[in-house]
């Protein structure tokens, strides 16, 4: 099988599927003849023509409206927004429009749009280009959130994306585009969405988590094993819907539940998460519910974005808090 | 072309001398292929090529001091894509392997709530566990009474009052057995036993409730009959309020009013309490009540009482001031509703019109069943048998 990063990832399953399905198109600033701010979609137009493979003017409002134009006239967009923090000029196109094409129209029209975009901080960029905004997008009803964390993950999800009939907006951890290898076999077999996805087995402690920091959460799980710990790892992988029922699964076994997310921790993901468990499984829980996230800040600038974002050693003191309780 | 700078060898080193060059001017490199060495103040490093490409030209020779981030070679050929228009992609030659195993539920769209799935393990209530660990209780040793079988805070308190705290061993009866140890000793027999049973039976079903008071007998003569009068009285106080010599049965909600008064007298016996029954104390004189009394007091100690004797009681009388006691609870035994408790007399300092005297009285403990008896209709019986009892004969 091919070693593969997970912007190469990415590429294969757009290729994958814009073969296999003439609907798929793909549009967005430089996704064409450069390939993509990050290449995820290098060599595409080349392989597909100008017609599927689309540059756009600098515009997110206008990238999203012309992907749901698109698929309301029968075909399958792929949009693609440079960073996150330029996700605010389209959320109008999508939180008011593509979120609400099924309901609004009855069930007679969906919404097979995909809006990926790189997904949090840890590459030095600029201001605007290090967001962690999932919480915004999850709290509109009718949108999924899909947020891979490995090559083999960023490929399958990213196919039952663009197959889903309804808007998925699919983030891709920047810092892990080209972070790691792995072995994915380019076979075209999509990954399930809405469910978690567990990395490790463990029985002391559950640690939820998603995106870059899933590295980190497998670091921390690493050293706390070496002291004794034995950590369970979900990757959350679909951010909206939640898959509440395998984390309570979890929680059930192990009576702890340790919560990691690069975003803010004010109305974050983490919050939904703990809030499910304690309403849900709060006789389960043996010591209370933790969370690791970013501050309530803006996300500084490079030289201090490591502080924000949370670390394996903020991790491992807060897996050793809640088995001090 | 393209620039390859010195990178950061690690550990902040500031700069590097060039020990010597593996390739030069002209030469292909392919990606990872050793470049030169370059020693730092820590040791002599290999760097590899960044990418494959034809070098152009070398910057320094061997012995110069190059600063890290200054140029180092170029290579002809376009620009090389450094994978982002900003910031650094970070970059490793890790390989991931996962072993990941997805939730096995089928795609479900709309979330079905599915409820948390039963196992094993002891369910608890946060507050429960915290303060079972400040007890020092093992939540494995509760049986939970909370929904789905939750321990609850109330399930801890129960369990750690039940379990003898080291206080109550210490200094209590059982100081000098380990609590595994069942007592040694007799086994209750007979009319301890009844009473045993008839007190726990009375507990576990009886609503209690007692009004005291005091008859000043200031008036009486010298010889009046205590049991004869506290007899009479009881007598009087029913016919107040017939509501007091009745039968009740809990369980059916059925009362049964009586028209006799057939009183009980607790006897104390080296052996138990016994209870012979005066029967119809109402219609009977002064004189026969006190034969009726004398032939069962003597029955009771002579053990000769016979079961005729002990049947169809409708109200108690405890008469404990004979030993010692002013006012008690008397406890009610059912099926009968009421229980009248006469205490030690004594001469009591009262209040009377125009000074203070000194006159003989005797507390009065009535204790009811509330289930079936109303507090107005046992006040109204008290005073009744309190006004009886006040004549002077």
């Amino acid at each position: 099988m091919p070693k593969v990063t997970m912007i190469e990832a990415i590429n294969r399953a757009h290729a994958w599927e814009m073969t296999r399905d003439p609907a798929v198109v793909v549009l967005g600033e430089d996704v064409g003849v450069n390939g993509g701010v990050f290449r995820a979609t290098a060599g595409l137009q080349e392989q597909f023509g100008k017609d599927r493979v689309q540059d756009t003017p600098l515009a997110e409002g206008m990238i999203a409206g012309m992907a749901l134009g698109m698929a309301t006239q029968g075909l399958k967009p792929v949009a693609e927004i440079q960073f996150m923090g330029f996700l605010y000029p389209a959320m109008d196109q999508i939180g008011n429009h593509m979120a609400r094409l099924r309901n609004r129209t009855r069930g007679r029209l969906t919404c097979p749009v995909v809006i990926r975009m790189p997904h949090g901080g840890g590459i030095h960029a600029p201001e605007h280009h290090s967001e962690c905004l999932e919480a915004l997008l999850a709290h509109h009803a009718g949108l999924r959130v899909v947020c891979p964390s490995s090559p083999a993950r960023a490929y399958g999800l990213l196919l039952a994306a663009i197959r889903d009939p309804d808007p998925v907006i699919f983030l891709e951890p920047a810092r892990l585009y080209r972070l790691v290898k792995q072995e994915v076999a380019d076979d075209g077999e999509a990954l399930p969405l809405d469910v978690c996805y567990r990395l490790r087995e463990g029985s002391d402690v559950t640690i939820v988590t998603w995106g870059a920091m899933v590295t980190e959460t497998l670091r921390a799980a690493d050293e706390m094993e070496g002291a004794g710990v034995s950590c369970e790892v979900l990757d959350l992988a679909t951010l909206s819907p939640i898959d509440h029922d395998s984390i309570l699964e979890s929680v059930l076994k192990t009576g702890r539940l340790v919560i990691v997310h690069e975003a803010p921790r004010n109305c974050g993901i983490g919050a939904e998460i703990a809030a499910t468990v304690a309403e849900r499984g709060l006789y389960d829980l043996h010591a209370p519910i933790k969370r690791v996230t970013g501050y309530d800040t803006i996300i500084p600038l490079s030289r201090l974005e490591h502080d924000y974002i949370p670390s394996a050693a903020r991790i491992t003191d807060a897996v050793r808090e809640t088995l001090a309780e | 072309m393209t620039t390859f700078n010195l990178p950061d060898l690690g550990e902040g080193l500031a700069e590097a001398e060039i020990v010597r060059w593996h390739v030069n001017v002209g030469d292909a490199v392919t990606v990872d292929q050793p470049m030169l060495a370059v020693e730092t103040a820590k040791a002599v490093v290999e760097v590899p090529a960044p990418f494959s490409g034809i070098v152009k030209a070398l910057h320094g020779r061997p012995g110069d001091i190059v600063a890290t981030g200054a140029p180092l070679i170029e290579f002809e050929g376009g620009n090389r894509d450094a994978g982002t228009v900003v910031g650094n992609m970070p970059t490793s030659d890790t390989e991931l392997v996962e072993t990941v195993r997805a939730a096995h539920r089928t795609n479900n769209v709309n979330g079905g709530e599915t409820g948390c799935p039963s196992g094993e393990r002891l369910r608890a209530a946060p507050a429960a566990r915290a303060l079972a660990k400040r007890l020092g209780v093992d939540l494995a040793a509760i049986n939970g009474t909370g929904r789905g079988g939750v321990i609850v805070v109330d399930d801890v308190i129960a369990h750690s009052a039940r379990a003898p705290s080291i206080t109550s061993i210490a200094n209590g009866p059982l100081a000098n057995t380990s609590s595994s140890t069942p007592l040694t000793g007799e086994k209750l027999r007979g009319l301890r036993r009844a009473m045993s049973q008839s007190m726990a039976q009375a507990r576990d079903n009886v609503t209690n409730c007692t009004l005291f008071d005091d008859a000043d007998l200031h008036h009486w003569r010298d010889n009046e009959d205590f049991t004869t009068r506290l007899l009479r009285a009881i007598a009087a106080g029913c016919r107040a309020e017939p509501a007091l010599n009745a039968w009740f049965d809990g369980s059916a909600q059925t009362r049964q009013l009586l028209t006799k008064v057939n009183v009980g007298i607790a006897v104390d016996t080296p052996d138990g309490l016994i209870v012979p029954v005066i029967r119809d104390v109402g219609g009977r004189s002064a004189t026969e009540l006190r034969q009726e009394v004398n032939r069962l007091k003597r029955a009771a100690r002579d053990r000769t009482v016979t079961p005729d004797d002990l049947r169809d009681v409708t109200f108690m009388l405890s008469n404990f001031g004979m030993i010692a006691g002013r006012y008690a609870t008397p406890v009610v035994v059912p099926p009968m509703v009421a229980i009248l408790g006469s205490g030690r007399l004594s001469r009591d300092v009262v209040a009377v019109s125009g000074g203070i005297e000194a006159h003989l009285r005797m507390p009065l403990s009535l204790t009811f069943d509330h289930r079936c008896v109303t507090g107005g209709e046992a006040a109204r019986f008290l005073a009744a048998a309190l006004r009886d009892l006040e004549k002077d004969n």
